[in-house]
């Protein structure tokens, strides 16, 4: 028997200005289903969802549900029609003031019928049904929003997407800032809430996510339908599907240690928050991936690398000196560039053009006694522009304006413009499109010579990609590293893990 | 309609400003005369110097509320130095950017050391100049032969050379205090655009967590930033003085407000939608120009804020209300 479908979008085109974001785009939403949809950034996706949810009124094309034509002025309406949208930005999502409680029963604070009085008690118990949803109700009603993790708060705007039954719940990259561990929760609710009939749209770009939990997947391409896929799903078939055909792996960098230059050595160095000492030798041209899951202590000891944190004992022995970093700016003189996690916290400066954003910290070098030299700026931005592949109008558009995977070339750029000894790259691949992360990839492999990269992540695969060595930190300690094409992928699991 | 729309915000001000231009000068011909031209520049003059040193403050994402009673305090510091302690005017001029640049780098160092938010910390330093600037001439003003407390006259006077700061013209036609305000605000505007200091300014405003891991010492250009305005109001703190030619204690009242009006409708210049020493010296020379105008044509007085409030409010509307509405960042 065929299923008739819960929500039907029909030839869905948008245009801002001169793009064209999306064009003739069909989708069919069942119950009970997850349906993922895939594409490289800048694709459409998101325009689709906002679409979807209300957010731009003024498309062409049809959204039936239940065979019934309707037309979204706001997203108020598309909440009341049962469409619940959970953002990537977590912050959007969270009032930063109130409580967890609070948080979570937010609709109820705000909505007409609230009682005038505030009701303390009430809110609680209610926040405590929405929590038990997402199995969080283990978390202190009564605590400030900004203490608890990331991750939780992440639960928090899901839970309350839930509270209202939706007949569409749609998630927008919701494990981009939480860990493994609490994505496998996340999972579970997901196929519970799709055996009580609700559809699913689930947006990510991990794939191996989308492969295990999707029932079909829709990819779009360049703002056009890009094709359906079915369960069993393929991995690289949907990347082709995505971006069309490209290199899947890029040659690793196999060659021995031996007549390679020792660039940075990590001797005994002890990183705040840590017991254990770390020992590591990194070589040139070689790109050394570190991973761990949230908690593991890469960001500290990137942030010691970077000068932002002090050491609590051991050396940093850079081309054979021991080097002692006050500050960031000491680190970039001593060529020890880094790209923080989290761009649009630690990294772009939205309003200002690309040329600005690469050249940042390397101002002194683009100027003279102050005074800037356009010239020179405008050659090594437009250098790394056309090197990355930065997809825009030209040096000047906004960094703001750019797509996620082309705003952290950008970011990358800025690292990479000038010479270095090594460049740190933390969680490089955070809302990036598989499209964008190869680029970057490849640009690191090919302009790795008499440098080194240190990549760090919680994805194996992200650093199995590039990587010719990986490092498993666990709880501050490093147990175990192994070339890249040796890598036993359940042993590295389970280092990883370990308790 | 996209473009028109675009147009507008970017070209629309310079054009409502060159219509009023024209149509003031239409209406009544004086307008158009050099005197009268001069006139409103000299108007603004001092609003203007201060509106550029809050310029710096809001680039950075900051603010500066005790610009008006700092110049207001150096009022009463040249005129204490020369007619109180009788001593030359270069020691006033001295004195009073010396006043300038501690109270901004107490702006700086409440606002970054001690962490008070940009508004709280300025607003305290406001009044405690207000109240500091009354202290030594116990609230009266000082001008030349005021009694002292000791029942003696006071001996010194306003030097010539320090009024003509205030009152003199080049080639008998252009003020001083004009000069002044060109020279700083073509300083200014070639700092903002043109050194790697402007660019970092700018970045902070923009996101001083990523300044800050880009390995500047974001702390010393925030200091830096309050210290300019500070400095900056200084300045316009002894061309006032000059120009009054007395300490007056009420000299600092509606300067504050009327500089960061001028900035605020500077965003809208161009459509740069930033702070900006440009915008800045356009706004304030813009609201002159609107208020000597109607004033020719028998405006009433008492209704120049309200007309200063329309400008302002119309200009935030060029600049943030017409741009695409962002629902989707």
């Amino acid at each position: 028997m065929q299923k008739k479908p819960l929500i039907r979008a029909v030839g869905i085109s948008k245009r801002f200005g001169a793009t064209q974001a999306l064009s003739d785009v069909s989708f069919e939403f069942y119950d009970s289903e997850i349906f993922s949809m895939v594409g490289a950034n800048g694709a459409g996706k998101s325009t689709f969802i906002k679409i979807l949810c209300g957010f731009y009124p003024d498309y062409e094309g049809q959204i039936y549900i239940n065979d019934k034509l309707v037309k979204f002025e706001s997203p108020r309406d598309a909440y009341e029609a049962g469409i619940q949208v959970v953002h990537q930005s977590i912050e959007q999502g969270i009032v930063q003031n109130m409580s967890v409680a609070e948080n979570l029963a937010l609709e109820q604070i705000v909505s007409p019928e609230a009682s005038f009085v505030y009701d303390e008690k009430k809110i609680e118990e209610s926040a405590i049904k929405i929590a038990k949803k997402m199995g969080i109700e283990y978390l202190d009603m009564k605590a400030n929003i900004q203490d608890i993790k990331q991750s939780e708060k992440q639960m928090i705007t899901i839970a309350r997407a839930l509270a209202k039954k939706p007949k569409l719940l749609i998630l927008d990259e919701p494990t981009s800032s939480i860990s493994e561990k609490e994505a496998e929760v996340l999972f579970e609710t997901l196929y519970k809430l799709k055996d009580e009939g609700v559809s699913i749209l689930y947006i990510s770009h991990y794939l191996h996510e989308i492969k295990k939990i999707s029932d079909r997947v829709g990819v779009i391409r360049d703002g056009k339908f890009g094709g359906l896929l079915y369960q069993p799903l393929v991995v690289s078939k949907i990347v082709q599907a995505m971006v069309g055909d490209i290199e899947t792996s890029i040659s690793s960098n196999s060659e021995d240690s031996k007549d390679k230059k020792l660039i940075i050595e990590l001797k005994d160095l002890l990183v705040e928050g840590s017991q254990t000492p770390i020992n590591l030798k990194i070589y040139s041209s070689q790109i050394i991936g570190l991973i761990g899951l949230i908690g593991a202590g890469k960001t500290e000891l990137a942030e010691t690398l970077f000068g932002i944190r002090k050491p609590l004992g051991g050396e940093i022995i850079l081309n054979g000196k021991s080097i002692v970093l006050q500050n960031i700016h000491e680190a970039i003189k001593n060529g020890i560039h880094m790209v923080p996690e989290n761009r649009t916290v630690n990294a772009i400066i939205p309003q200002e053009s690309i040329k600005d954003n690469i050249i940042l910290p390397f101002l002194d070098f683009f100027s003279k006694r102050g005074v800037l030299k356009p010239d020179q700026e405008i050659e090594g931005a437009d250098r790394m522009i056309e090197n990355m592949g930065i997809k825009c109008e030209n040096y000047l558009s906004s960094i703001g304006s750019l797509s996620g995977g082309n705003q952290q070339k950008v970011v990358v750029a800025r690292w990479l413009l000038m010479s270095h000894n090594i460049v740190i790259l933390d969680e490089p691949f955070q809302g990036v499109d598989i499209k964008s992360r190869k680029d970057i990839n490849v640009y690191l492999r090919e302009n790795t010579r008499d440098s080194c990269v240190l990549m760090i992540s919680s994805d194996v695969d992200e650093l199995m990609d590039v990587c010719d060595k990986i490092v498993v930190l666990n709880k501050g300690k490093i147990l175990g590293e192994e070339k890249t094409s040796l890598i036993n992928k359940d042993k590295l699991l389970s280092l990883i893990t370990q308790e | 309609m996209e473009k028109f729309v675009a147009f507008a915000i970017k070209y629309g001000f310079l054009i409502v400003m060159a219509g009023s231009f024209l149509a003031f000068g239409l209406l009544e011909h004086s307008f158009w005369s050099w005197s009268n031209l001069f006139s409103i520049l000299l108007g603004v003059t001092i609003v203007g110097i201060l509106a550029i040193g809050v310029t710096f403050t809001l680039i950075i994402d900051g603010f500066d509320l005790s610009i008006g009673s700092t110049a207001a305090i150096c009022v009463m510091a040249s005129s204490y130095v020369m007619v109180v302690l009788d001593l030359n005017y270069i020691f006033a001029i001295l004195i009073s950017i010396l006043c300038g640049v501690l109270i901004g780098l107490i702006n700086g160092l409440l606002i970054v050391k001690a962490k008070i938010p940009d508004l709280l910390a300025t607003l305290g330093m406001m009044f405690l100049i207000q109240g500091l600037q009354l202290i030594p001439s116990a609230g009266m003003s000082i001008g030349t032969g005021m009694m002292l407390a000791n029942g003696t006259e006071a001996k010194g006077e306003f030097a010539q050379q320090f009024l003509y700061l205030g009152q003199g013209r080049l080639f008998n036609l252009i003020p001083i205090p004009v000069i002044v305000f060109a020279v700083l605000a073509i300083i200014a505007y070639f700092i903002l655009q043109y050194t790697k200091w402007g660019r970092i300014l700018y970045a902070i405003g923009g996101n001083e967590k990523a300044v800050k891991l880009a390995g500047v010492n974001v702390e010393r250009y925030k200091i830096a930033a309050y210290v300019i305005s500070g400095t900056i109001a200084s300045i316009g703190g002894i061309l006032l003085a000059a120009r009054i030619g007395r300490g007056d204690v009420t000299s600092g009242s509606g300067l504050l407000l009327d500089a960061v009006a001028g900035a605020l409708i500077g965003f809208a210049v161009l459509g740069v939608k930033k702070p900006n020493a440009l915008g800045s010296v356009v706004g304030v020379v813009f609201m002159g120009m609107l208020l000597n105008g109607l004033t020719m044509l028998s405006l009433p007085y008492y209704t120049q804020d309200f007309i200063k409030g329309i400008v302002l409010v119309a200009a935030l509307i060029f600049t943030f209300g017409l741009s695409k509405s962002d629902l989707s960042s």
